[in-house]
């Protein structure tokens, strides 16, 4: 899969809170696979994504937004304009 | 908020300059794009960015860098970027360490915990009501309150014990953010209000004893972060939700707010105030103009829209209390200016006389404020403008970047008070009683010169002075105004080296250690501690580390008797030789040869440098360090 995937606007948004250029952001990119995605940087693209949409989480989910195609999807479900 | 193409263009000029290494560039770019996106990426890409031109800033535009470790009991990371980025637009270069969550006890008690080890220039310390007056909340909420008091007690007690222990082995400056009133408690807010011992009562005596316990510690400032949070809303300050699943203790709209009111905080530290306002008269000090509405058709007084310049000459009034001078940089007939005070007198909350200098002429403004800073012997860097006109502002922009420019609204007369309070040019944690006298010295001043202009050779007009020179240690005097000396005064500074209260301490208590500093005053007035000087035996040496005088008493041989006054408790001591040291910086200049116009001689290094200290040699045994004559010394064990 590839970048094109993924909207711009979020693309961008986790490209800048990543540090990292927007064509690494894929659907698969994950917590896993991303050095610089650790807990804290987790919670602040939580938080910029919050303000961005105009969404809150359920804290529960967090923990589980492990993955750009999931965090998309969270979105996509909770009816954010992406 | 600005276009999305208009904040693209802002970032797209960030990375460019980011990457040409332009580091004013990059920060004007940042300080636009800050003003216009709250958005937490665009913090995030300029906190990357800026953070890859350190070396730049520092050399480009002399950002100060700061190893800063933070101490917390919440999480504090989302929130690092704004703090990191609102740090450069105040021209400081944090390098930022987190400590652990539970760790803070041990951190500031313990004299090898990783805070220790980092070695810090400044401390943060963020805790939450758990663990500051963890038991607060529910002895207030039983609405008798028996146990309020004694606990507030402990709770200080036990922050005095931290502060005071870290203390004793660091010299970093400190930072102890206070606590937040809660808004929801089980009192409700009649109880709240009513009852002497509800938590909000409580929470502010609290962090009223907390801020009195930082002025008691060396360089230690308290950061009232309920202020900002009262300002926000306290109901929004903190979202409970992410407070309670990540322990994130400020809603992440305002981390800017919080940010900032950090930084601002700490500056304090670092950075004198700014002497000098220099205010623009037409529709700025009053409503209108006077050379069109005549002296009763300017606006001031009590009625609207007077009013709203009456509130911001009164601000004005308060700000001189404080020992800001106030002067007047208007293009106006000076004679029809005159008229319009004394007509309007009853309408005006200044009279001529609240004004140390006056610049009204038809002459460009930048020139005006540089003839100011001459006569005041003022850096550039101390004044402020204030005016209503955006060609003047931009102006003065342009040809005096020193000077801090705020650009009153002629529209919005009543918002005048709020933009200059937003600023942080005239903030000061401590208050000294030198800078409350310091309008009448320089009024004082005024008169000197006067009778210089009188009196015919340069001697004979000092010794009219009757100068007298008072010499005590630095503990004596306040450690305040000592160190605010340190970290202000750049044109008679030898090395430039800022020292701290808590370094001062440590010359004082030295073995053939000096702290000294020196009160001046004369038949106009007592000028208060202007001098300092600090040195430590080497060997059979007298090493002097820094000496410096405010600039406004140079030229009358007291910074001669300073060097006497150091080298004879020298001396004293046991010194052979007096050994001096010279740092070239911007603006010390004027003191560049003051070793050698003394007698010392020049230590020539092994090999040759171009830059970097310079060091110079008396020879204590041999030649002897005079005052000048026209000087009555005091404190002088002689």
């Amino acid at each position: 899969m590839s970048n094109e995937q993924v909207p711009t606007s979020l693309r961008e948004l986790l490209a800048d809170i990543f540090e990292i250029s927007p064509e690494r952001v894929t659907p698969e990119l994950s917590m896993g696979t991303l050095d610089s995605w650790d807990s804290f940087r987790h919670l602040q693209a939580i938080l910029a994504i919050e303000g961005e949409y105009g969404v809150q989480f359920d804290p529960q989910r967090i923990p589980e937004l492990t993955s750009v195609a999931r965090l998309q999807a969270e979105l996509v479900k909770m009816g954010a304009v992406l | 908020m600005q276009s999305d193409s208009e904040r693209r263009e802002l970032r797209r000029e960030i990375k460019d300059a980011a990457a040409r290494q332009d580091a004013a560039g990059a920060v004007a770019c940042a300080r636009r794009l800050m003003a216009e996106s709250s958005k937490p990426a665009d913090v995030q890409f300029c906190a990357t960015a800026l953070a890859g031109i350190g070396d730049a800033l520092r050399e480009q535009l002399g950002t100060r860098r700061l190893k800063t470790y933070v101490v917390r009991s919440v999480t504090v990371e989302p929130m690092l970027a704004s703090l990191a980025v609102e740090a450069v637009l105040a021209n400081y270069v944090l390098d930022l360490e987190v400590g652990g969550y539970g760790a803070y006890a041990d951190e500031l008690l313990n004299f090898d915990s990783s805070l220790v080890k980092f070695h810090p220039d400044l401390v943060l310390i963020l805790l939450d009501m758990e663990e500051i007056a963890g038991r607060l909340p529910e002895l207030c909420a039983e609405g008798i309150g028996a146990e309020v008091e004694r606990e507030i007690e402990e709770c200080v007690g036990r922050m005095a014990q931290l502060l005071r222990s870290y203390r004793a082995g660091s010299t970093a400056r400190i930072l102890l953010q206070g606590l937040v009133v809660p808004d929801c408690t089980s009192l409700g807010d009649v109880g709240e209000a009513n009852l002497p011992h509800s938590l909000t009562n409580a929470v502010q005596r609290l962090n009223q004893r907390l801020a009195a316990l930082c002025g008691t510690i060396a360089d230690c400032v308290f950061f009232d972060v309920d202020r900002l949070a009262a300002r926000a809303g306290r109901a929004r300050w903190r979202d409970a939700r992410m407070f309670l699943a990540t322990r994130l203790a400020v809603a992440a709209e305002w981390f800017r707010d919080y940010a900032r009111g950090m930084v601002r905080t700490f500056s304090t530290m670092y950075r004198a105030p700014r002497k000098v306002l220099c205010t623009d008269l037409d529709n700025t000090l009053w409503g209108g103009v006077l050379g069109e509405d005549g002296p009763e058709g300017i606006a001031t007084g009590s009625a609207f829209p007077g009013n709203c310049y009456l509130e911001y000459q009164k601000y004005l009034q308060q700000l001189s209390s404080r020992g800001i001078l106030l002067a007047i940089v208007s293009k106006n007939n000076e004679d029809d200016a005159r008229e319009a005070f004394k007509v309007r007198a009853a309408d005006l909350a200044l009279s001529m006389d609240s004004f140390v200098a006056l610049k009204i002429n038809w002459n460009e403004k930048a020139d005006s404020i540089r003839e100011l800073a001459k006569e005041l012997s003022l850096g550039l860097d101390s004044f402020v403008f204030v005016d209503d006109n955006a060609v003047e502002c931009e102006a003065v922009r342009r040809q005096l970047p020193e000077v801090a420019v705020v650009e009153a609204h002629a529209a919005e007369p009543w918002r005048l008070v709020e933009v200059l309070s937003e600023q942080p040019f005239f903030d000061a944690a401590v208050v000294t009683g030198d800078d409350v006298h310091r309008v009448d010295e320089y009024r004082a001043q005024a008169k000197r010169a006067e009778l210089a202009s009188s009196v015919g050779s340069r001697d004979e007009f000092l010794a009219s002075l009757g100068i007298v020179c008072a010499f005590q240690s630095a503990l004596l005097a306040p450690l305040s105004r000592a160190v605010q000396l340190l970290a202000k005064t750049n044109q008679f500074n030898l090395t430039t080296r800022r020292r701290s209260a808590a370094e001062v301490e440590e010359y004082a208590a030295a073995e053939g250690g000096q702290a000294v500093v020196v009160r001046v005053r004369d038949r106009f007035g007592d000028a208060g501690v202007v001098g300092l000087a600090l040195a430590r035996r080497q060997g059979d040496s007298c090493v002097i580390d820094s000496l410096l005088l405010s600039c406004r008493v140079i030229g009358r041989g007291i910074e001669s008797a300073l060097l006497a006054y150091v080298g004879q408790q020298a001396l004293r001591s046991g010194a052979k030789r007096l050994v001096g040291e010279y740092i070239a910086t911007k603006k010390n200049a004027p003191c560049a040869d003051f070793y050698s116009d003394h007698g010392f001689t020049r230590i020539i290094p092994s090999e040759e440098v171009s830059s970097g200290p310079v060091f110079y040699e008396l020879d204590l045994t041999a030649s002897v360090l005079t005052s000048p004559k026209w000087i009555a010394l005091e404190g002088n064990e002689r």
